[in-house]
This record gives C-alpha cells, structure tokens and sequence, in this order.
C-alpha cells in the first residue's frame, strides 16, 4: 500500500470514527440544548420538557411598544400596578428589563405524584443579586442544582404542601419562573441536553405541538398553542358541562399586536364531522355578535373583520381588533371608576 | 492464453494471495480515473445536503413534499433511498464490480497475473476485497457528512437518528458487497460487461420492482429494501410510491438471501476465472 493510499484510508476512518463516536455520545449522553439546528420557535422551547399542553409566547419589547399600549397606558394609567408591585417584589421591571416569555403549562402526572404545574421563561437583562435578595426577604431558600442557583419559595403551598414556585437564572439573560419540579428539568434540559435514554426531552420533540408552533412563528408578536383535550380534561368540568364541549384536540392563537390587534385562532377537530359543526356554531355566534353591533358602529370594523374558515378538521377565526374598540373600552372603564374615586 | 501453473509447494493461500492482489489493487483502485467518476457521484449528495442545509437555514423552514411535512431525519431518509441503494450502489457496483477481470482483459494486463504461482480466483477475490474497502471507505464518509447536515434540519434529532445510520451504513456495506459479487460474474462471464450490468441495475430491478410476483426475487433490491428502516412522509406521491415497494422480505430472509447472492456470484466468478480462456484482441 502506498503511502497516498494509507493516508487516504486513514482519513477516511477519521470521518467514519468522529461521525460514529459524536452520533453515539448524542445517543447515549444527549447533547446541550443550543447544539445543531434550530426547529423553529424560540430558543427558550429546548428548556420546556416534552409533555406541555399549553405553551405561550409574547414579544414583550414589541408589545410594550407598541401603540396599543400606549393607548391603553394613556386610558388607563391607574392599571400601572401590578407592573409596579412586580417591580418591588421581584426587582423586573416588565416594560424595560424583559424582552420576550415563553410560558408553558404541564399535566398531573399520574403515578408520579406531580401536580400540573407551570414555567415561565424570560429573556432580558435582570439584576440577579437584587432578584434573589428580593425574593429571599419573601422567604425563599436557595439551593445548588447543577451548577445553578435554584431559588425555591418554600413559603408557597400549592395544593401539595410542598415547596413548589422557584426561579433560577438558567444562563445569563434567561430567568425560568415556575414549580420546582419544571425549573429542575429545564435547568436538566440546558445542562445534559436531550437524552432518549434517560427519556429527558423538550417539547421541541413533540412534533404535534412544534409543527402548530412553527406556523405560528413570525406571524406575529404574541401566540399560543395547546391541547385542548388535556386542559378540559384537567378542569375537572361537571359531566354535563364536559359532554357539551366541542371535539377539539388542538387549539391555537396567534395575534399582531400593534395600532390595534389583528389575529387568528384555530382549532383542529378530532374529525371532519366534528370541525363542521363547530362551524356552524362558530357562524351562529358571528352571527348573533353582529346583530348586537349593529347599533354600535365602533364595534363594527372588528365584527367585519371576523372571518371563518379552515379547511378539513381546522377551524379557523381570523379577526381584527382596531385601537378605536380600545378608546370605547378605556372610555367605559373610566367612566366605571369615577364613581369608585368620589 | 496458455492454461494456469499449478500451485508450487510452499506457494501463498488462496487467502494469502487474495490479500496479496488486494493491496496492489486498493491503490490503483482509489487513483484511477475512475475515482474521479466516484468523487462527483458521491459529492452530489453531499453538495445536496449543504444546499439544504443552507436554504433550513436561511429560511427557518420545514421540509415538504406534495404538503407532508418532513423533518431532517426524514430528507435524510429518502436521500439514503432514492440517491444510495436505488443509485449510488447499484451503478458503484456496476462499474466497478464488472471492471475487476475486464479492465486487465481490456488492458492486456491479465497475463502477468494469472502466470504468478498463484490461483487465479485469488487474483478475483484480491480486486473483489480491494473494490469493496475502497467503495465502502467513500461512500461510508459521504454518507456521514449528509447525516450531519442534513438531520439536525426541520426537527430532526441526532440522537433519534444515530440508531438508523448504523443500520443504514451497515445496509450500504452489505449493498456494495451484494451488487459488487454480482456484477463481478457479469464481468467474468459476459463480454460487454458494462452495458449488462447498466441494464440490469436501471432496466430490470426497477421494472420487476414493480410488478407483483416471484420475479422481484431475482434482484438485489428486493432484498436490499428488507433492510431499510426508513418510515416515508405520508399522504404524498413519494409514500404512494413506497407503498407498491413496502411488499418486502423479513430481514433475516434479506441478510441470508444476499449472503447467498455474495457466496454463491463469488464461487462461481472464481470458477469462470479458473476455467476461462481469455483472448486478449491484439
């Protein structure tokens, strides 16, 4: 053999035995939650373990720019205080310090003895000393975990008894918000990456869920997707309520938020047969809505802009809210609370 | 041609002489001319798989045909299929396999081999192992440089993949084994080896692959397909297609079928190499 002919032979192994090895730690070890390609949706999806029913975005930057909100804020500026009291508590200043939230909900997990529980990831700068001495002066108790600092409030008991609200600051810029047990996995999730052997995996591999995620993306600045099936059925709803809801699976929201709010919500049915008659209650309440703003012509551009449609077992509802609706509501609110303020 | 010497006593195996023949002929192998051919057959995939690359990243979007989603490790599955075992193999197999004895019948190189002291299967069984390393160490990186650019794209996942790839490589040995075996006795048998193999790989296999019956038994594919692990995207053309072929064999049916094409096409490739007389054209 040649000295050409072994050198290729042995660069050709190297291929084959780096290919094999990086595709055997990814089996065995998982990889971390950045490596390789994104699947669309934000980033924050990688640290969301797999079984969410419900998962939520809002570019909050966007949304706190825009001219809604600052309708809304001039309409309505004694609304301020929840944003304030959060600000005290927890040091974030919404409007300036967060640019964007992920949200999930998760099941009861039978057999498991964990409550449903829910995370709230966010993306913006945070002071964490403040934050974490905050939250401590509200009695919560800081552990190691991985590497992170978990900041459990032990103080709140959420039907268990246990200690289940805690925050960690995932990595720099990154703050999960939500029941212990979800902030161990995402912080499980960032650190070991996915790992089928261990069954530690995100929702980016539910693919249901991420392909409604993925048409939703970049169509607006805030959206939500989730299985409706799983939240009735965990709103423990009386029989005779639960017989009449719709054979939904899957439902979705997507929305623009900016002069006004433009957007649509969808549903998908468990067949062709279920989707037709949600139409047909869908039509009978447009119908009924529009007939009510007749009288009211503020309320008749978002009524016109209802649309129906969808196709097979998808149901969906475009609509378009104009700022002028915002005017009418701020005006309505206002005039509610005079009133309240003599 | 005057007829082979025997075998002097203390003269190398079969098995030391096959050796012997396989690394003088690795090295001719690998850089000749038609390595070129090679190169650019086993690049275009690759070259594929950065455009998609590209395009899943630039766009940040999902792979569809006819309107079914497909995630990376799916594109990673139709590429195996439709560009490997249906194309890359068979034609790797074709030109090569028939080339083993011909190339030196055509070169007038074959009386210095078979006038060694060695037999003259040896001299096929060397070129048959030094054509099965050197297809299998091109095509096995190739393989792995599409794996990882192309599965990460549209939702794929490394880690879920990995399983299938070691079934896919070692599913592409066995192809390049089986089709090389083959194509080998087509080129120790035939005279115009070349334009056989080519119809046999595009005229008959594909066309009896889509016929029901027993006929499908006579070609490689059909076993070669028992072995792809593969799920196809639903409700397309492509799923259509696949279902005509999903009439497969189980795969211990498929590795002993192509065991025995491998064993019995070199026994007898050995056999018409001992016995031929060939007549070099002056």
């Amino acid at each position: 053999m040649t000295t050409k002919t072994r050198y290729f032979v042995i660069v050709s192994l190297l291929v084959l035995a780096v290919g094999l090895g990086t595709g055997l730690v990814a089996y065995y070890v998982g990889f971390p939650a950045s490596a390789f390609a994104n699947r669309g949706g934000p980033d924050e999806l990688r640290l969301i373990p797999r079984d969410a029913t419900v998962i939520a975005f809002a570019n909050v930057r966007e949304v706190m720019a825009s001219e809604l909100r600052q309708k809304i804020h001039r309409a309505l500026p004694g609304q301020e205080n929840g944003q304030r009291e959060l600000q005290e508590q927890t040091g974030i200043n919404l409007e300036t310090d967060v640019d964007r939230v992920v949200a999930c909900l998760h099941p009861e997990r039978d057999g498991v003895g964990m409550p449903a529980g829910g995370m709230v990831l966010a993306r913006g700068r945070f002071d964490e000393t403040k934050i974490e001495a905050l939250m401590r002066e509200h009695g919560a108790q800081v552990e190691a975990y991985k590497g992170k600092r978990l900041i459990a409030d032990n103080s709140i008991d959420l039907q268990t008894g246990k200690a289940s609200l805690a925050l960690a600051f995932v990595e720099p810029g990154l703050v999960a918000l939500g029941s212990t047990t979800l902030i161990r996995s995402a912080i499980d999730l960032h650190q070991g990456g996915e790992n089928p052997q261990t069954d530690l995996q995100s929702v980016t591999g539910n693919d249901e869920l991420i392909s409604l995620v993925r048409s939703l993306d970049r169509t607006g600045n805030a959206w939500a997707v989730g299985r409706f099936d799983a939240l009735a059925s965990q709103a423990r709803l009386p029989q005779n309520v639960a017989s009449q809801l719709p054979a939904i699976t899957w439902f979705s929201v997507g929305a623009h938020v900016n002069g006004g709010i433009r957007g649509v919500i969808r549903a998908e049915t468990r067949d062709n047969e279920a989707a037709g008659n949600l139409r047909d209650v869908v039509r009978g309440f447009m119908a009924l809505a529009k007939l009510q703003a007749s009288s009211k012509p503020e309320l008749q551009t978002m009524m016109q802009s209802l649309e129906l449609g969808g196709a097979g077992k998808t149901v969906a509802l475009s609509f378009a809210v104009p700022a002028e609706v915002f005017d009418v509501i701020g005006a309505i609110a206002n005039k509610a609370m005079k009133p309240l303020g003599h | 041609m005057t007829a082979p010497p025997k075998p002097t006593p203390g003269a190398p195996t079969l098995l030391q002489s096959a050796m012997r023949v396989f690394d003088l002929s690795l090295g001719q192998m690998l850089w000749s001319r038609r390595s070129l051919f090679l190169g650019v057959l086993l690049g275009g995939p690759v070259l594929l798989a950065i455009a998609l690359r590209v395009v899943a990243a630039l766009y940040e979007s999902e792979f569809k045909i006819n309107g079914a989603q497909m995630s990376g490790s799916a594109v990673f599955g139709l590429m195996i299929w439709l560009l490997y075992i249906r194309f890359i193999v068979p034609v790797l197999g074709v030109f090569y396999g028939t080339s083993l004895i011909a190339d030196e019948v055509d070169d007038k190189t074959i009386t210095y081999l078979f006038t060694r002291p060695i037999p003259r299967s040896a001299v096929l069984l060397g070129k048959y192992f030094a054509y099965v390393v050197c297809t299998t160490l091109l095509v096995l990186p190739s393989v792995m440089l599409v794996f990882f650019l192309v599965v990460p794209t549209g939702g794929g996942r490394i880690a879920e993949a990995f399983p299938a790839l070691v079934a896919d490589l070692g599913m592409l040995i066995v192809g390049l084994t089986a089709y090389g075996a083959v194509f080998a006795l087509v080129g120790t048998w035939l005279k115009r080896p070349l334009i056989a193999g080519l119809v046999f790989t595009f005229g008959w296999e594909p066309a009896v692959m889509l016929f029901p019956g027993y006929l499908k038994r006579l070609t490689v594919a059909y076993y070669l397909q028992g072995l792809v692990t593969h799920e196809m995207p639903q409700d397309s053309a492509v799923s259509l297609l696949m279902q005509v072929f999903r009439e497969v064999p189980s795969i211990a049916t498929s590795l002993l079928s192509l065991a025995v094409i491998v064993v019995l096409t070199l026994w007898l490739s050995g056999r018409a190499v001992e016995h031929r007389e060939y007549v070099l054209e002056q």
